[in-house]
């Protein structure tokens, strides 16, 4: 700490290479340790897909009361879940940029493509188990677009953008 | 968009280059996770605060939850400008191999 001191005084009239190259490790360092808080535990990603897998295999209930309960079950856990995964990190950031905009747009797409199947097999063929089979494959998808994510946040966490 | 190179005394002291590389990641980041990021005692990071928070290079919130207060920092547009301006001023030393006397500090009066 006496150094920060002494450097408060001191007009910085001549500062080496070698300082300046320790002072921009140092920077990297810093960097680094948000970025390793950033990404969500496993138990994150899984929770959030099991959500998202139960709210689409509800409908093979058939139950409109259900379903909408289901909904506002999930939008409810998720809010929850993600605000506990701030406080855990410590550090509040901007998740959207260009390319994690796209993996959201491409999550939620995923998910719809596989409830519109579910629907097709279920309401038009009569296919037993089509909301419950698309409910499970949302679980992986699910948890392989958030690490995805978490992936390029990191990366933008260390390149300090 | 480059940034032009400025020292700055304030920022350059170790802990505060480092609370500011902190907070220059993410929008905000809670005091518990910069001091442990630093491995400093919770006088020494708010010392450290406090010269920033002098500057107008951080901003500090405060936020009471569940009976607790948690207290959330983060870097001002001008924090922000100065430790921009201060790397870019480092790296600029680390090419030139070296730095002499045109350093000033931000916000002070000029000389």
């Amino acid at each position: 700490m006496a150094s920060d001191e002494n450097r408060d005084g001191a007009a910085a009239a001549e500062i080496a290479p070698d300082e300046a190259a320790s002072a921009i490790s140092a920077i990297c360092g810093s960097r680094s340790w948000p970025a390793d808080q950033i990404i969500a535990p496993g138990w994150y990603h899984l929770s959030l897909g099991l959500l998202a897998g139960g709210a689409i295999a509800e409908a093979e209930m058939h139950s409109w009361v259900l379903f909408a309960w289901s909904v506002a079950g999930y939008t409810v856990a998720c809010g929850a879940l993600m605000w506990m995964n701030q406080r855990r990190a410590g550090v509040a950031m901007k998740y959207f940029d260009a390319r994690t905009r796209a993996i959201f747009a491409g999550h939620v797409l995923t998910l719809s493509t596989l409830i519109a199947i579910a629907c097709w097999l279920d309401l038009d063929r009569g296919t037993r188990g089509a909301f419950l089979a698309a409910g499970v494959l949302a679980i992986p998808l699910t948890v392989a677009f958030g690490r995805w994510t978490d992936k390029l946040l990191r990366a933008r966490l260390h390149a300090g953008q | 968009m480059s940034t032009a190179p400025c020292f700055d005394e304030i920022i350059h002291a170790p802990n505060r280059l480092q609370i500011c590389a902190i907070l220059s990641a993410v929008d905000s980041a809670e005091f518990a996770t910069v001091r442990e990021s630093l491995g400093v005692a919770d006088s020494v990071l708010s010392k450290h605060i406090r010269v920033l928070h002098e500057a107008s290079y951080i901003e500090v919130h405060k936020a009471t939850c569940a009976s607790r207060v948690r207290t959330s920092l983060s870097l001002t547009e001008a924090g922000r400008a100065a430790y921009d301006g201060h790397v870019a001023a480092l790296r600029s030393i680390v090419g030139n191999g070296g730095y002499r006397g045109s350093s000033r500090r931000r916000g002070a009066p000029a000389e």
